[in-house]
């Protein structure tokens, strides 16, 4: 074997054929899209569908290290909201624009340790947790900003999403790519990274290893809460203006992106090029419904047909192997064993 | 006190702490809030518990086999909306047929919820959360964004809410309050007498063991999502009935609503144990609060979800930290008891032989 | 002599590459003990999941009463009375004993009688003797009142055939009395019952037949009176069995560890000793004597709060494995598939962990050739037999599996290393390698702590040898003054004094 293939060789393999089968899926939907709109497959096109879900698709590469590292944050996109509206609060109330930023990312950091006390230190379910705080950093925001609206940003702040930076990539998509870059290389490639997918796979024996586990899940978190901080922000920064309600229900699509990706929901196995290729998929087919006029709510219903379908088809998928196999084994056995033939024609008879 | 720790375990005396509590709140408020405690806030009370309890009694089913159910919300809605809808274009269907129609279109979907679960073995947070947003966008679909009015909908229905069975002076027992303590008290002694009901605490008390019992623990979860999915269907009559106006945004965080009851209720989301009753009084304490609160002007409306959520993680954080440690110290009171005993019987064989 | 109650006759089962089970034909009998024994993987695990229903044969056929039956499921399996006891027992612990007892029943009615349920459960204990409080929560139930409960089940079902896998493996010596109590009232009523164990004398002292597997085939089936120890060992190894193990001389050095009146509370107390660089101190006591709570407080994972750990000269504080492997200390669980390894990754991944920050390069990526190259010496090094060392170790046999998990802490290079039950179910072959892998390493100056169940094992590797019992410390024996006898008596403190003055 070359000494440069992924460590986790196994999952490697498993990876390969989930992603390939993706990658099928992937040019399926350009076809489609394509039927529907010529033209459709252009750069500009798709950096405009990233542009567009760029918040979505920031938070689902934290959610990915977490679910790897077998625990959840449904609270992620209340904490988008949390922060985009305390920095529009201060903001209106103002203060400089800066300083209202500083203080969101910091609400970022202060969900994220919140959450990450709760589980990493306490031992509380993260899915519980989470959920609870789903709830509550959403109400938070709703203190904050009432029923009002709040808008009026500074113009270099409106143009982050829009305006082009390096080439045809605006700011936004920059970021993306980086914290892309950035997580490959810590998943992959860094010690904590293997810690992390050491702990997904069995805790205990990771601590008994000596890993310091929850060190380990107070930070990844606290990355969550921070980066879901900032992928608030850009939000705000695309829409112009800010409501509680902001970035409401996106949990069921960032999840999404993330397990149709291949990353396990119960830990320990995963690749973030399966997470690409699940966000290419997943706006492609959006924006292709839209094309076709379908309704927003209509979209979200098949997010989640593909959400179920994500974890569903695996399953059959392998027990439609296992039943092949024992098939096969019955075959064999029969075969292997001339003396038997006696034996074999009275199980037939009686066996299904 | 040995006949304490044979006869309660440490989940009874949560629930009648739960009791303690709802009396203590009842009694702050009635000091902060002039006029709070009177016929009139307990028929209040006794109305807008409903929906929220019903569901919580099938949240209760479902937790106890170590799952979760999501999607309550959108149950709610979608038959809300479709009853409504019925009974506009159909005003002559007589009410236990529209009970039936909301149960049997919950029901539906329930079973759609155990299907994915029990036999596609999806976790229940995937099909839940999927079947949430699935199940709302049917609701867009089907109802075209033309919302359900008043004024569409057959009196008898609109006059429901306020209708009651029989009164005690002002208080007044009304008919869907008793169509909550029915089906409080009917899966309380399901979960209690029914075999069905014991094995569902099997089912989350150890799942693996459950698989290898001799019972159909599969089926069984399928049919806790059933039945979860059959009540989220008689709540939705209930909505209908309450609010009458019914958007596409009908019945949106009920779930959470439920959970958070089920949770402060005492049912462990780890399965196995915890009561119908349990989460009746969660139920019940949540709504105090929201009321209580609503009135007391010192906090606003927007803070309910706020406190909400804090409120389930206090509640989970206590009974991992309390229960857990409580239970530990019962366990051992209960070995060392039963140890007592057989010492003491071999010894009285000893004197004997 | 009785019809049999269960047969398998010629029965054939595969798993990818293994056969199983290579035309295996057995007979079990009613009011018999029938032991199975065997190596690990010679095919009693896959023997059992046959007759229980969660496996099919491939060819061949189960009869019961010389009527042919397929088992397709556990429920099947119970309607024709076949029940089996695992090591881990299927226990609800939320539900109370009764409960417990009747759970899986369909006939008792639409409706739970506790009244009635309390009272038949009662009775059904009282027929075994035994003395448990129906109403108590499953929760607080020993090990062995668990056992005791699931006998009971099948005992309320008409358990026809009772197998019992390995129910001893975590008991005390006085609770197998009363298990093996149990087990021959049960003999009494009828039952058939197939007895899996690992502990030959014991297996021994219950079984009426025994039946010897080896590589998935069937070796030999006779009656317990024409067997003597030393033929069952050869069927299950295929060869003679020479003395395999005793500890080379070695010479003892400095003084690494001392442990002054170390104490946790409600676990264990006043525990002294020293170890030296170049010894084996054994551990030796009985199951429940707390000998790996000792272990968890030196590396970390539960810390004393009493006493002195004192490592080289200086005191020392141990509060997270992390700190105990920066001291030198490594731990090497009982447990290898919950908390030894990492299953389903792979050898590479699993021996680097501890120790993986000395595998990053200055930017802090992980340095692939490196890891590799350090698995590829271990594989060597301890002839550890598998595909790739990248593939997951779970696809490894027991033995195999054990020796990553010491490569594991090898690679991080103690002073001193505590092993816990490290040759417990591999294979006798791969025990072999173990101990002089033990021997190896005190050669080489290390510590080694070396707790143990195995008797035999502890003597002849041992050094000195600490006995504990419940918790508390009862002696140090010096390797010539250590016979079995006395380590023994040590091993049970009390108890025996008492028996002795019954006596």
């Amino acid at each position: 074997m070359p000494a440069n293939t992924n460590i986790l060789q196994s999952i490697w393999e498993r990876m390969k054929s989930w992603e390939g089968f993706l990658v099928a899926i992937l040019i399926v939907v350009f076809l489609l899209n394509s039927v529907i709109a010529p033209n459709y497959l252009s750069i500009g096109n798709q950096i405009n569908l990233f542009v567009l879900s760029i918040e979505k698709i920031i938070v689902a590469l934290t959610m990915a290290f977490l679910i790897i590292n077998g625990e959840i944050d449904l609270s992620a996109p209340s904490i988008m909201g949390l922060a985009a509206c305390v920095a529009a609060y201060f903001f209106n109330r103002g203060m400089g624009f800066g300083t209202a930023l500083l203080i969101s990312m910091s609400v970022g950091l202060i969900t994220g340790l919140f959450n990450g006390f709760w589980v990493a230190i306490v031992g509380l379910n993260s899915l519980v947790v989470t959920l609870a705080m789903l709830i509550s950093y959403r109400g938070m925001a709703r203190i904050f900003l009432e029923d009002r609206s709040i808008g009026n940003f500074p113009d270099w702040f409106n143009q982050l999403g829009q305006k082009s930076l390096v080439g045809p990539f605006p700011l936004s998509l920059i970021i993306f790519f980086g914290l892309l870059v950035l997580a490959v290389i810590i998943l992959q490639y860094t010690g904590f990274g293997r810690r992390t997918f050491a702990i997904g796979n069995n805790k205990d024996a990771a601590r008994y290893s000596g890993v310091k586990v929850a060190r380990v899940k107070l930070l990844l978190f606290i990355a969550s809460g921070l980066v879901s901080a900032l992928a608030g922000l850009l939000l705000a920064a695309r829409l112009g203006a800010v409501r509680g309600d902001l970035a409401y229900g996106y949990e069921l699509e960032i999840v999404t992106m993330v397990l149709l990706g291949g990353v396990s929901i119960f830990g320990g196995s995963g690749s973030l090029y399966g997470v690409f290729l699940s966000i290419l998929i997943i706006l492609n087919i959006k924006n292709g419904m839209s094309l076709a006029n379908f309704s927003g709510h209509f979209q979200t219903g098949v997010i989640g047909l593909l959400l179920i379908l994500s974890v569903l088809l695996p399953n059959l998928v392998s027990d439609f192997q296992e039943a092949m196999q024992r098939r096969r084994r019955k075959r064999e056995a029969r075969r292997e064993l001339p003396g038997t033939a006696a034996v074999a024609k009275s199980d037939a008879s009686g066996d299904s | 006190m040995k006949f304490l720790i044979r006869r309660f375990q440490p989940e009874q005396i949560r629930e009648l702490f739960l009791a303690v509590l709802i009396v203590l709140v009842v009694v702050f408020f009635s000091s902060q809030i002039p006029g709070y405690f009177n016929a009139r806030f307990v028929n209040r009370i006794s109305t807008s518990v409903v929906v929220v309890a019903i569901l919580a009694v099938g949240q209760t089913l479902v937790f106890l086999t170590r799952n979760f159910d999501l999607s309550t919300g959108s149950i709610v809605g979608f038959t809300a909306y479709f009853l409504g809808q019925q009974l506009w274009h159909h005003p002559a269907i007589p009410p236990w047929a529209a009970v039936l129609i909301a149960i049997g279109v919950g029901t539906f979907m329930g079973s759609i919820n155990g299907l994915l679960v029990a036999y596609g073995r999806v976790p229940s947070v995937i099909v839940t959360i999927a079947t949430l947003a699935i199940y709302r966008s049917f609701l867009v679909e089907y109802s075209d964004a033309v919302p359900i009015t008043t004024n569409n909908l057959p009196d008898w229905i609109v006059n429901l809410p306020p209708l009651s069975l029989f009164s005690v002076g002002d208080v007044e027992f009304r008919v869907i309050f008793g169509i909550m303590v029915l089906v409080v008290i009917v899966f309380q002694l399901i979960l209690n007498y029914l075999p069905f009901g014991r094995r569902l605490y099997a089912i989350g008390s150890n799942p693996d063991a459950a698989q290898v019992a001799g019972f159909p623990a599969q089926r069984m979860v399928f049919t806790a999502f059933l039945l979860s999915g059959a009540l989220a269907g008689l709540a939705g009559f209930i909505f209908l009935a309450r609010f009458g106006n019914i958007s596409v945004l009908a019945g949106i965080g009920l779930e959470f609503a439920s959970i958070a009851a089920v949770v402060v209720g005492g049912v462990s989301n780890m399965g196995g144990s915890g009561t119908v009753f349990g989460a009746f009084l969660g139920a019940l304490l949540i709504d105090l609060l929201e009321n209580s609160l609503f009135r007391w002007q010192a906090i606003s409306e927007f803070w309910r979800d706020a406190i909400l959520g804090m409120l389930i993680l206090l509640a989970v954080a206590i009974d991992f930290v309390v229960i857990g440690r409580l239970r530990k110290v019962w366990a051992r009171a209960e070995l060392e008891m039963s140890v007592e005993e057989a010492q003491e019987e071999s010894e009285v064989a000893a004197h004997a032989g | 002599m009785a019809e049999p109650v269960l047969e398998m006759r010629h029965v054939f089962k595969r798993f990818d590459m293994t056969q199983a089970l290579d035309d295996v034909s057995l007979d079990i009998y009613p009011g018999e003990i029938h032991a199975l024994v065997g190596e690990n993987g010679a095919g009693k695990s896959t023997l059992i999941k046959i007759i229980t229903g969660i496996y099919r044969p491939d060819l061949g056929e189960l009869r019961l009463d010389d009527q042919p039956v397929t088992v397709n499921n556990s429920q099947e399996a119970q309607a024709l009375g076949i029940a089996a006891i695992y090591q881990e027992p299927m226990i609800f612990p939320d539900l109370n004993v009764a409960e417990n007892i009747f759970i899986s029943h369909q006939d008792r009615g639409p409706v739970v009688r506790w009244g009635k349920m309390y009272r038949d459960a009662e009775d059904i204990l009282s027929k075994l003797d035994v003395h448990l409080d129906v109403r108590m929560s499953a929760r607080g139930l020993t090990l062995a009142a668990q056992q005791a409960v699931e006998i009971a089940k099948a005992i309320s079902l008409n358990v026809r055939v009772l197998i019992m896998d390995e129910p001893t493996a975590s008991l005390s010596a006085h609770e197998v009395t009363q298990l093996f109590q149990l087990v021959r009232s049960l003999r009494s009523q009828g039952v058939a019952i197939l007895f899996i164990g690992h502990r030959l004398e014991e297996v021994l002292s219950i079984a009426d037949r025994v039946t010897v597997l080896r590589d998935g085939k069937k070796i030999s089936s006779r009656l317990r009176e024409e067997v003597t120890p030393e033929q069952v060992i050869r069927d299950m190894v295929g060869r003679d069995v020479e003395d395999f193990f005793w500890k080379a001389d070695t010479e003892r050095g400095e003084l690494l560890l001392s442990v002054r009146d170390l104490g946790r509370q409600n676990v264990f107390h006043d525990i002294n000793f020293d170890v030296y660089r170049g010894e084996v101190l054994g551990f030796a006591g009985l199951i429940g004597s707390r000998r790996t709570d000792v272990g968890l407080a030196l590396f970390g994972i539960e810390p004393a709060d009493s006493g002195e750990i004192i490592l080289e000269g200086t005191r020392r504080r141990i509060h997270s494995p992390g700190e105990a492997l920066r001291l030198g200390i490594a731990y090497a669980t009982e447990d290898r598939r919950q908390l030894g390894l990492n299953m389903t990754m792979s050898m590479v991944a699993n021996v680097t962990l501890p120790t993986l920050t000395s595998y990053l390069n200055p930017l802090g990526l992980i340095r692939r050739r490196a890891e590799i190259s350090t698995a590829e010496e271990f594989r060597e090094r301890l002839s550890i037999r598998t595909p790739s060392v990248q593939a997951d170790v779970e696809r490894l046999s027991g033995g195999n599996q054990q020796k990553v998990m010491l490569s594991k802490w090898l690679n991080a290079g103690p002073k001193l290393l505590i092993l816990d039950e490290p040759t417990r179910g591999i294979d006798v072959g791969a025990k072999a390698e173990v101990h002089e892998m033990i021997s190896d390493l005190a050669a080489r100056g290390l510590g080694v702590i070396l707790i143990s169940s195995d008797l035999p094992e502890v003597l002849a590797m041992s050094d000195r040898i600490l006995v504990m019992r419940e918790g508390r410390q009862m002696g140090i024996f010096e390797h010539t003054d250590a016979t079995e006898e006395r380590v023994m008596t040590a091993a049970m403190g009390q108890y025996a004094a008492e028996q002795e003055v019954g006596a």
